[in-house]
């Protein structure tokens, strides 16, 4: 029992000793034991039967998360047992459960009789927003739990429903099975139905979530299991549905995923991906993957050592591809270690294996997208040898110098365009330069920094599939580079020259801003670059890259890629705003039309999702996504959430217009209604109303 | 016009020059930014200064396709800085965030390749806008 | 009805024994005043002080007042009481306790700035920021 056993003290003003054995006190009398404290007007002890008679007005409070307010009071000294008149108790300074008479028992439980429980503000005679009416309520405070007897809803004194027995959770509860709050869904496909969740805890580590969702045209029942290791936790979820839009068919997907701790430092991670047909997910708005990934890997993550390994499967839901010929097994292996040898600088030794493997064997180009062989199977390595030192030169220019050589090889199967084996050797060398200059007025910090890099890599072309160099970018993260393609089965070769300046404006108190330009340069074009990559020619787009952030929590950033006749091949940008009342993110892309990337016209879309204070207890939500391209809206939705000291209201809306053979446009609603006030996650920190 | 060149003797940011211990990493983002902001400042052999971050990175899908394909995706990356003196007196700190975009239309292993070199790019940005801006702070004192 | 303090049998009449290491009268004002060790018994009641002024009645016999100060002990039955000043009216049947009083009832203490016993009433009253341990029965 963790109450403190100890005595029970009393100060008082005055003190009358009666007889032999009866003690009364007046006079802010108070009586404190353990984390129990009371106070009243005039209490009075009687030795014997170690009773205290107590008359109000009377508080008792137990550590800071129960408050009694009562008239009179009869308990016994160490105010574990014993009954209490006209209580007003408050639990978590947030739950009030106003009773004719309370009944103390060992410091646990709280009997009320004719309680009345809210966590609403009661203002002035108006019956609070709603209310719970019941004969008898216990509650347990080592449980935290509450039971109620004859139970009766009211919401604005209007009784609503009725229960013989309920049981709630206190608002200090965490972790404890029972229902959690249920929402009414409807969706264009599946009509109106209900979602109850109920949550079981099993043990301190383990938990399962069951959510029937029922509704005219879909039994389905929603799952998710928690389970926590000590060194590591796993979490599954998924769902199982027998619904009208499939009859014949009963629809399940899962989606897992977890980590573990490994000794020596390593860690494994894991994710998990299976449905078993492709509209359901979209159907129930459970995920918007249009790939299943499921993947496994070991790692270790040190400053100079990187080591990971993992398998991966991907199994396609887009119509345009079949999971036959897609590289769907996945394996790779990388390795990294970098050395700091005594005479300078740093020495870079990495070694990478891929490989992917195709479930078809036919040798030639069937319909998908790319022209390699559907059931080409490759397997790649990749080791590399790099020295780099950096230098501060005279007059300020700062210079990063490194040469080094990869050596690929690589094994294709089951395309007769490329030889089985085929390896080659890379050396390269390049030398950065930087001079920034800067410049401070009145607080305000400006950097200038022109950089160049000029490059040289040998070695000849391989003759290999381009199966994963297909999407080049050309950003400010790879103008300096030896090479832009993102994976080695193309590597950028002969001299080039990249040049670029940044300018970047720091103000504490004001707005800050970055602008880049860049451009590339080189010997002889690269016909493997894309035409939309920006990088094609001898002479690369104009990269120009811009941000802007002020103290409001404006941050807008953007990037463009402009080819000779500066009209653009790329651009993207993206927004967010947050500030107490709005958060607000935005986003905008347009990608010139380019066969190469699949992309027979060009694309353009501009999307938002905000959040922002309506009124202090009204919250609002607008997301909205467009395809400027196509000209029609892709997805929209609005929400409104209503939350004061004791209820949450959110209701929310979205429409889905894409639509495929597998994929039909749906407008979900949704509507639920919370009570605070019972357990941890809903009580505490809210807007409390004030009465007018 | 003002502008004096940062890294010339008076400039004042060579003191940051093998002088900066950088947080050891945990995730491969943070690998690759930790690597980064070694090579441009160099490796600390007798540290004076320790560089903590925070770096928080998540994707974002953008250009849906009218049959619910993903076509892009963005990862949008915030890194939060703190460079102090080995005894811990906070010399300067800062926010850098950006994002990197990558195509999702091509194989899954072509997209898989993409989204780690935007991972690597996007890293990559973060760490020179750190060191920019500790070059301006360098200098400015 | 019990009374609070002491066994209740102090009947203002029984005679008063007063010993001490020195004792100086005052024959002009009717006073007496003991020094060193005095002890006063009253039947059950005892008092013990190092210092008491005893104030009798205007024909010199009887006592009217005792003042004893400098650390006052009372004891009667099986209650006992400190304090630093203890005045005792005789007549009035009435003690009066100032000063860091402290009084133990068997297993419970009570510790004021002020006690008045009415010993006639069998009552005792405590005041000022009146602190007690109520003792628990362990069952």
């Amino acid at each position: 029992d963790t109450t403190d056993d100890g005595p029970a003290m009393l100060v008082a003003d005055r003190v009358w000793l009666e007889g032999r054995s009866r003690v009364t006190a007046e006079g802010s009398v108070e009586v404190l034991q353990g984390d129990a404290r009371l106070r009243a007007a005039r209490v009075s002890y009687d030795r014997d039967t170690d009773r205290l008679t107590v008359t109000g007005p009377i508080v008792l409070t137990r550590g800071d998360n129960e408050l009694v307010l009562a008239d009179a009071a009869a308990l016994d000294a160490d105010l574990r047992n014993g009954m209490i008149r006209g209580a007003r108790m408050v639990l978590n300074q947030q739950l009030q459960l106003a009773a004719a008479r309370l009944d103390r028992v060992d410091a646990r439980y709280s009997q009320l009789t004719r309680a009345t429980v809210s966590s609403c503000q009661v203002c002035g005679t108006r019956p609070p927003l709603w209310q719970i009416k019941a004969r008898r309520v216990i509650h347990d405070q080592e449980e935290k739990q509450l039971y109620f007897d004859d139970a009766r809803m009211e919401v604005m004194g209007v009784p609503i429903f009725w229960l013989p027995r309920m049981r709630l959770p206190d608002p200090d509860q965490t972790r404890v099975t029972g229902f959690l709050i249920p929402s009414i869904k409807r969706n264009s496909q599946l009509a109106t139905g209900l979602k109850v969740p109920y949550f079981i805890t099993l043990g301190d580590h383990r938990d399962v979530l069951l959510t029937p969702y029922v509704s005219a045209k879909t039994r389905t029942l929603e799952w998710r299991y928690r389970q926590a290791f000590a060194k590591g936790r796993i979490e599954f979820a998924g769902a199982v549905s027998r619904d009208d839009l499939k009859p014949s068919l009963t629809r399940a997907y899962i989606e897992g995923k977890g980590h573990f701790q490994l000794p020596r430092d390593f860690r494994l991670d894991f994710t998990l991906q299976a449905v078993n047909d492709p509209a359901y997910l979209t159907d129930y708005d459970y995920s918007e993957a249009d790939r299943l990934e499921s993947e496994i890997t070991v790692s270790r993550i040190r400053r100079d050592e990187y080591i990971s390994a993992g398998l991966a499967h991907y199994r396609t839901l887009r119509l345009n591809e079949d999971t036959d010929t897609i590289p769907s097994i996945i394996a790779d292996a990388s390795y990294e270690r970098r050395f700091f040898p005594k005479w300078g600088g740093e020495v870079r030794l990495s070694a990478e294996n891929h490989s992917h493997l195709r479930y078809s064997d036919t040798l030639v180009d069937g319909t998908d997208d790319d022209t390699l062989s559907d059931g080409l199977d490759l397997s790649r390595l990749t080791v590399g040898a790099h020295w780099m030192n950096a230098w501060t030169l005279p007059a300020g220019i700062r210079a990063e110098g490194r040469i080094g050589v990869d050596i690929d090889s690589f094994r294709t199967v089951q395309d007769p365009g490329f030889p089985t084996s085929e390896s080659g050797a890379t050396p390269s060398a390049a030398l950065t330069l930087r001079w920034p200059w800067v410049r401070h007025r009145n607080g305000v910090s400006e950097v200038v920094e022109p950089v160049a890099m000029l490059t040289w890599s040998g070695g000849s072309p391989l003759n290999v599939a381009n199966d994963e160099s297909t999407r080049v970018e050309f950003d400010e993260g790879n103008l300096l580079t030896l090479s832009r393609f993102p994976a080695p089965d193309r590597r950028e070769r002969g001299g080039q020259l990249a040049l670029g300046v940044n300018w970047t404006r720091i103000d504490p108190e004001g707005w800050d801003a970055r602008l880049t330009f860049g451009s590339v340069l080189r010997r002889a074009p690269d016909t493997n670059f894309s035409a939309s990559s920006g990088l094609g020619g001898d002479t690369s787009d104009l990269l120009i890259a811009a941000q802007l952030r002020n103290r409001a929590g404006l941050t807008l950033t953007a990037r463009g890629l402009f080819d000779h006749k500066l009209t653009v091949n790329k651009a993207e940008a993206r927004a967010s705003w947050s500030s107490d009342k709005l958060d607000l993110s935005a986003g905008y892309v347009w990608l010139s039309a380019d066969p190469a990337e699949s992309r027979p016209v060009s694309v353009s879309e501009w999307s938002f999702e905000s959040e922002f204070d309506i009124t202090r207890t009204l919250r609002g939500q607008l997301a909205g996504r467009y395809d400027i391209a196509a000209d029609e809206p892709i997805s929209a939705g609005f929400g409104v959430i209503y939350s004061n000291e004791c209820v949450d209201v959110a209701l929310s809306a979205s429409r889905r217009f894409t639509s495929s053979t597998i994929v039909t446009p749906a407008t979900d609603f949704s509507f639920t209604i919370g009570l605070r006030g019972f357990s941890a996650r809903t009580s505490g920190g809210t807007v409390a109303r004030s009465c007018r | 016009c003002g502008f004096t060149p940062a890294y010339a003797p008076q400039g004042g940011a060579d003191t940051l020059s093998r002088a900066v211990q950088v947080r050891a990493p945990v995730t491969r983002n943070d690998y690759m930014l930790t690597r980064q902001l070694e090579t441009r400042l160099g490796r600390a052999v007798a540290a004076d200064y320790l560089l903590d971050y925070t770096l928080t990175v998540q994707d974002e899908r953008i250009a849906i396709t009218a049959n619910n394909i993903t076509r892009r995706f963005n990862l949008v990356g915030r890194a939060s800085y703190t460079l102090t003196t080995m005894d811990g007196t906070t010399v300067t700190r800062g926010t850098v965030d950006s994002f990197t975009g990558y195509s999702a239309t091509g194989s899954t292993v072509a997209t898989r390749a993409a989204r780690a070199d935007a991972e690597e790019r996007l890293t990559t940005i973060l760490a020179d806008q750190i060191v920019t801006r500790l070059i301006a702070a360098a200098s400015a004192t | 009805q019990q009374t609070a303090f002491g066994s209740g049998q102090v009947d203002p009449d029984q005679p008063v024994e007063v010993e001490s290491d020195e004792l100086k009268v005052s024959e002009t004002d009717g006073t007496a005043e003991f020094l060193g060790n005095v002890v006063i018994v009253q039947g059950e009641m005892r008092l013990a002080a190092p210092r008491v002024l005893v104030v009798y009645d205007e024909e010199g016999e009887r006592i009217k007042r005792l003042e004893a100060t400098g650390g006052v002990t009372l004891v009667s039955g099986e209650d006992a009481a400190e304090a630093q000043r203890a005045d005792y009216d005789i007549d009035g049947g009435q003690v009066v306790m100032t000063g860091d009083v402290l009084l133990v009832q068997g297993k419970s203490t009570l510790e004021s700035q002020r006690m008045v016993v009415d010993l006639n009433g069998g009552t005792a009253q405590m005041e000022g920021r009146v602190r007690t341990i109520l003792n628990q029965k362990k069952d």
